[in-house]
């Protein structure tokens, strides 16, 4: 034929491209000719919160390919740059393969018997001495769902302690509170195709475009194909999402609480509202106010709900009129009048979204509950196009740490330890003594770390997770972790990262397709995948290894399963049956690219709480917010106020430092940076700082500066003119970084409803290096 | 040597305008402008590295909106 394999290659990657792009191309012979040698299977991508489907091609037992899964909805066939490091993260040079176990000071390799015995001996000890809440298991929202439900039933259900967190405390909690308080439920009402279907987006403080780029495609090709469309981004630093939205709208750190509530002043005062809609399915709430900051140990806060009329509340939104949120904001109160008309406007179907903005906030449930103020008054929810949608950091944030509740204070299905009804469900399903799961529960991720460092927890398991990097305040729970007298941590993870440096064992692990696994993604679609390659010497996966702990602390009987996956599926979705969170069986979810929950008699959800798409709401009810049976079925509008970040800059810290993520590395960087490929893309964090500001400081562009922080300081050259632009006071540093830790200058203040700390407001100081 | 097949998406009404500019990239074969303005492009290097120096750099191009993956086979690596 004359045709090279590579041309066969070339012919393949062109096939595929036309094909995801929509283009009635037929796949050319030729390349499946040159596909023919490689099996593929699908799995979902091991990056973000997205859920894209990816197709990944083995051939003589390694992966040699990966495609856009076409049958994927979420993508369409279509991956993001992160696609290209989806099946290298598995084949750096650094993999951990063997256990290692700290002896004189030196991580010296072992064999599994002797490290699970040393780290069993270790947990007996502690839970001897000073009792079941002196360990703890530390995971994240990149655990399987089973993963999370092993982990969750040993500490809970086992071991008889609810120090059981995952990373995913730091980055969606405020979301999850959110959701609880406002709907008694957690997780989106809508799904993706709102992106498609909507004509009207806000986006707050959300940089899709970088961190959502699949979702934000989505978004522009809607726009291309609806000139009608609109895209708002309201946000504290100009970036490449600012760049593709119709108006770029910036506002000062923290204000976004006084943005909203002026946004539904105007709604209110205008009677641009949903009067129907509030009376049917609304009712009016008030909290404590000045509720701290979290930044003692042992921080406390029970908050105090009272109801209040629609009267009372709108005497509560007349302090943030558009001129008063205008000094505070710095958005123009004409800008705001402008924002609230187009959020009601009838003719309009509004989306908003956010992530990290709202959620990393010391008032992130209240900016959650201000935003579903607003849509609860316009009545824009649980319509296609029309939603509230918080999105998510990572892959199974929703599916394993949300769902299965591998938070302290909860259990699968929103069921929470302190309520003694689903404590007996839980023991029930469980098969163990009632009462064996503790009432109250002990520490959030920040807590629990704090917990470490004074001693009151002695051992530690972290597993998928880089807590020693990614929390706040990073200095101290370092030190902490290395501060001896029976400290004992252990992590469990497939590269060296800032955690395993603490570590007393290292367990290597195996991850992505080197496992069977299963995701829950940001719009509740659970997607599953089956092991397709092994993993590197002798790497396990972290369910076998909180198994072999199990076992050898006396509670295998948690876990007598044969197909371990399976079986442990079946149980788990006994939880959700009847709760609205219904999942399908395991084989389902072998076969479909993934289905939104509740799945009801083989049937996928796309927009909870609306007539016709959930079997729970019956006919003639139209909406009804069901799970929220205390308040009859009716969400909540909160009268939440504006109050101040934890630290505000001063004359001796004159910045506002945020913290975030680039488009090329992802979270701290143990998988991108690992790539040599991704780190010459974006190699090193820098500081981006407007140019006025350097200006006054003397500062030129890329040349190095010296942050602090009341906490730490660190050196990092300067951006005047990169991909984002800081605006004026403000500088921005992405996390990614191990070599330059960010967060040790982060304030680990948090929340006092979600327990989330605030990466992206504290008060730092610039000078030349 | 590392293959991908790539889709670009770019402002409306520049996709010709922007094919010709990556097309002057050196490990780029522009495919096709389809009728919506999705370019369809084949990158390859030497490399993954290489790679994904390309569309790192497709992704600051005027008028880009954003460059998608859909199929990449590194077997020869």
């Amino acid at each position: 034929m004359g045709l090279s394999r590579r041309d066969f290659l070339k012919a393949t990657a062109a096939a595929a491209a036309f094909a995801a792009a929509g283009a009635a191309v037929l796949k050319p012979k030729v390349s499946e000719a040159a596909d023919g040698e490689i099996k593929w299977d699908k799995a979902p991508c091991r990056f973000c919160g997205t859920g894209c489907g990816v197709l990944v091609g083995v051939k003589d037992g390694k992966i040699v390919a990966t495609k856009g899964d076409p049958e994927a909805p979420v993508n369409k066939g279509l991956n993001c740059i992160k696609g290209y490091f989806l099946s290298k993260i598995l084949y750096g040079k650094d993999r951990l393969t063997k256990p290692l176990i700290r002896k004189g000071g030196k991580m010296v390799e072992s064999s599994w018997e002797e490290a699970m015995t040393l780290i069993a001996s270790k947990f007996k000890e502690s839970i001897e001495k000073h009792g079941p809440d002196s360990v703890a298991i530390y995971g994240s929202g990149q655990w399987t769902v089973f993963e999370g439900y092993a982990a969750s039933k040993l500490f809970k259900g086992g071991i008889g302690t609810n120090n059981v967190e995952p990373n995913a405390r730091l980055c969606m909690a405020s979301a999850v509170t959110g959701f609880m308080t406002t709907f008694a439920s957690d997780e989106p009402m809508g799904c993706y195709d709102d992106l498609d279907l909507g004509d009207t987006y806000f986006l707050w403080g959300a940089n899709m475009a970088e961190c959502h780029p699949v979702l934000f495609s989505r978004l522009i090709d809607n726009r291309l194909k609806n000139p009608n469309v609109k895209i708002i981004d309201f946000g504290t630093r100009r970036t490449r999402t600012s760049q593709m939205a119709d108006k770029y709208i910036r506002f000062n750190p923290q204000t976004d609480l006084a943005l909203l509530n002026a946004i539904a002043h105007v709604i209110v005062k205008e009677k641009l509202y949903d009067e129907n809609f509030i009376k049917s399915h609304v009712v009016f709430k008030k909290g404590k106010t000045n509720i701290g900051y979290g930044l003692e140990d042992k921080f406390q806060f029970v908050d105090d709900p009272k109801p209040i009329t629609f009267d009372e509340y709108t005497e509560f939104l007349k302090t943030y009129t558009p001129e008063y949120v205008a000094k505070l904001s710095g958005v123009p109160a004409a800008t705001i009048v402008e924002m609230a008309r187009l959020y009601a406007d009838k003719d309009r179907k509004v989306t908003s979204l956010w992530t990290m903005g709202f959620n990393q906030h010391t008032r992130g449930t209240w900016a959650n509950n201000l935003a579903y103020n607003v849509h609860l008054l316009t009545g824009k929810i649980c319509k296609p196009g029309e939603n509230p949608m918080s999105l998510t950091g990572q892959p199974s944030a929703c599916g394993t740490t949300r769902e299965v509740g591998t938070f302290t204070h909860r259990l699968p299905a929103d069921m929470m330890v302190a309520n003694p009804e689903h404590r007996a469900i839980a023991e029930k399903i469980w098969g163990i003594p009632a009462g064996k799961i503790p009432a109250k529960p002990t520490y959030n991720a920040t807590e629990m770390f704090r917990a470490l460092d004074r001693g009151d927890i002695k051992v530690v398991w972290t597993q998928v997770t880089n807590p020693f990097q990614s929390l706040p305040n990073l200095n101290r729970y370092r030190k902490g972790a290395r501060k001896g007298d029976g400290r004992f941590v252990i992590v469990s993870d497939m590269y060296p990262t800032k955690s395993t440096e603490v570590a007393d064992v290292i367990l290597p692990s195996a991850s992505w397709v080197e496992k069977e696994g299963v995701f829950g993604n940001a719009e509740r679609r659970t997607q599953q995948w089956y092991k397709m390659v092994e993993p590197p010497g002798e790497a396990r996966n972290d369910l076998s290894q909180t198994i072999d702990l199990a076992v050898r602390l006396g509670h295998g009987g948690l876990f007598p399963y044969k197909y371990v996956e399976k079986e442990m599926w079946e149980e788990y979705r006994k939880f959700n049956e009847g709760q609205g969170k219904d999942l399908a069986p395991y084989e389902t979810y072998t076969k479909a690219r993934g289905l939104r929950w509740p799945v009801v008699n083989g049937k996928e959800t796309l927009y909870r709480y609306a007539e016709g798409y959930d079997p729970y709401v019956k006919a003639g009810e139209g909406i009804k917010f069901y799970k929220n049976k205390k308040d009859g079925g009716k969400a909540v509008i909160w009268a939440r106020p504006y109050e101040p970040a934890a630290e505000v800059p001063d004359k001796s810290y004159p910045f506002w430092l945020c913290t975030g993520r680039v488009l090329e590395h992802w979270h701290t960087g143990t998988m991108t940076g690992r790539v040599p490929e991704l780190k010459r893309a974006y190699p090193a964090a820098v500081c981006e700082m407007h140019p006025d500001d350097a200006k006054k400081l003397g500062i030129k562009n890329l040349q190095k500066v010296k942050i602090s922080s009341r906490r730490g300081t660190i050196t990092l050259p300067v951006s005047l003119d990169g991909r984002g632009k800081a605006e004026k006071g403000n500088i921005f540093v992405a996390f990614f970084d191990e070599t330059k830790l960010i967060n040790e200058l982060c304030i680990d203040a948090y929340c006092p409803i979600s327990g989330e700390p605030d990466y992206k407001k504290c008060a730092v100081k610039v000078e030349k290096a | 040597m590392p293959v991908s097949g790539i889709v670009v998406r770019c402002l409306d009404g520049c996709a010709d305008a922007v094919a010709g500019r990556i097309a002057t990239f050196e490990g780029v074969e522009v495919h096709g402008v389809l009728p919506d303005g999705q370019i369809v492009a084949v990158v390859e290097a030497g490399t993954v590295q290489g790679e994904v120096d390309i569309v790192s750099q497709l992704h600051d191009v005027k008028d880009v909106i954003t460059v998608q993956l859909a199929y990449h086979n590194f077997e020869d690596l």
